[in-house]
């Protein structure tokens, strides 16, 4: 079965929202969770459910339509591309996963944090989302 | 008819400005249809404003297309209100000119004020009147009322209508304020911290009705307001007013994605500066700037360079 298509968007990141939206998709897609064929909602009714700004999310739609992603189809719904169906390869899946940790490879470094204790705070955040607190 | 529409209750410093209807549109028709068009929703230029010895406003130019949804940030005290006033010609400048759908602010016609909206920071709402009365009084003035947008806000935010509105709750009173001001699906929406009263949930559906809004109508709107991350779902660009003036305005997209916080020795941080040139520096504090449009690989060592949020912004450029 399908997952549904829904997004969430975190105001006071320092990544855009349109840019949360192109990246939950990508990964959504990367991890066969949404699949070829599966419609999203329209632009108006993603812009009302989130309380955002309609530009952001047809700039979000755009972008992933140039890259391939999604597929406008007649009537202007737009879906997941065909062959996106199956997840990628693991070793694809962490591609995306890289560009994210490279960063904070940097960051600890600049930091100055031992790699264990990085290590370990990655592994608590893994189970315990929210907060990364040790149980 | 000497009538001036009242989108607001007491037009402030408004002295002799009713000028009679027919005039005016008359004067209007001899303007060619595509210049209008073009014409961005609100003009401002050389605007200078003082409150005694204080200036607040100092040859601010600024510029609203239509459609725009633009959030004005400011620190408390930055000019915010007396920017909205003067845009709406409610408030007298010393110099320059604001000009709203291609008129004077100071001059303009009912037609023109029948498609603003204006919530006011402070509600000045009839206080003897029920909210009923009122809507039932601004109806009169208005060519366009959407009568099911009106009753479906009341009933959704809560608003007693058979009460005096002197004696309904802050909350309340602002949420009938941005019901008025919406009643007449105006083109242009200034907002002054609309939603400051306001719980979380009714916020949530007031940003959803300003999304309709643009959606539906490609409304213009402006509004202030201290709640950053309503901003930041609803305003594709931001405008900050510092020391009198519009120090930047930009899609937030483009600030969020170019504007860096580095942090390091003051040396370290020119170094990184003048080596990442032209990027623009935006504020320095101590052991921390915020650059905009510097390469983060020209970072040198003992510099950390992180993405700015909207709050840096707003603490740098206001």
């Amino acid at each position: 079965m399908d997952t549904p298509i829904q997004f969430v968007v975190a105001p006071g990141s320092p990544e855009p929202i349109y840019r949360q939206l192109v990246e939950q998709l990508r990964r959504r897609v990367a991890a066969g969770q949404w699949v070829a064929g599966q419609e999203l909602p329209s632009v108006r009714e993603l812009a009302l459910a989130l309380a955002v700004n309609p530009m952001t999310v047809s700039k979000a739609y755009g972008l992933l339509e140039a890259e391939g992603l999604l597929q406008r189809r007649r009537g202007l719904s737009m879906v997941i591309a065909p062959g996106h169906r199956k997840p990628l390869a693991t070793r694809e899946r962490m591609d995306q996963l890289r560009p994210t940790l490279v960063r904070a490879a940097a960051e600890a470094r600049q930091l100055g944090i031992p790699p264990e204790q990085v290590l370990q705070l990655l592994q608590r955040l893994l189970e315990r989302p929210e907060t990364g607190d040790p149980t | 008819m000497n009538l001036s529409l009242p989108w607001w209750r007491t037009p402030r410093r408004a002295a002799d400005r009713t000028l009679s209807l027919h005039a005016q549109t008359a004067a209007a028709a001899e303007e060619p249809a595509d210049d209008m068009a073009a014409a961005p929703t609100v003009r401002v230029h050389g605007l200078s404003l003082a409150y005694g010895r204080t200036p607040v406003l100092q040859n601010l130019d600024w510029r609203l297309q239509p459609g725009q949804v633009v959030g004005l940030l400011g620190r408390n005290g930055a000019g915010k209100t007396s920017l909205l006033e003067c845009l709406l010609g409610l408030r007298d400048a010393q110099a320059g000119e604001v000009q709203l759908f291609g008129q004077s602010s100071m001059t303009l016609d009912d037609s023109a004020r029948a498609r603003i909206g204006y919530v006011p920071q402070q509600s000045d709402l009839f206080e003897d009147l029920t909210a009923s009365q009122l809507l039932a009084y601004f109806r009169s003035f208005y060519p366009r009322w959407n009568t099911g947008k009106v009753d479906s806000l009341l009933s959704r935010w809560e608003v007693p209508t058979g009460t005096p509105i002197g004696r309904l709750s802050g909350g309340q009173q602002q949420r009938l304020s941005i019901i008025r001001a919406l009643a007449h699906d105006p083109d242009l929406l200034v907002l002054d911290e609309p939603v400051a009263s306001l719980d979380p949930l009714v916020r949530r559906d007031f940003l959803r009705e300003l999304v309709g809004q643009v959606l539906d109508r490609g409304t213009t709107v402006v509004f202030s307001t201290h709640i950053l991350s309503d901003l930041e779902r609803v305003a594709f660009n931001v405008a900050f007013l510092q020391t009198g003036r519009i120090a930047l305005q930009a899609p937030l997209d483009a600030l969020l994605e170019e504007v860096v916080l580095a942090t390091g020795s003051e040396s370290a941080l020119a170094a990184f500066a003048a080596a990442s040139a032209p990027a623009q520096v935006l504020s320095r504090q101590a052991g921390r700037w915020l650059l905009r449009g510097a390469d983060r690989s020209a970072a040198p060592a003992g510099v950390l360079v992180q993405p700015a949020g909207l709050e840096d912004l707003f603490e740098a450029l206001t």
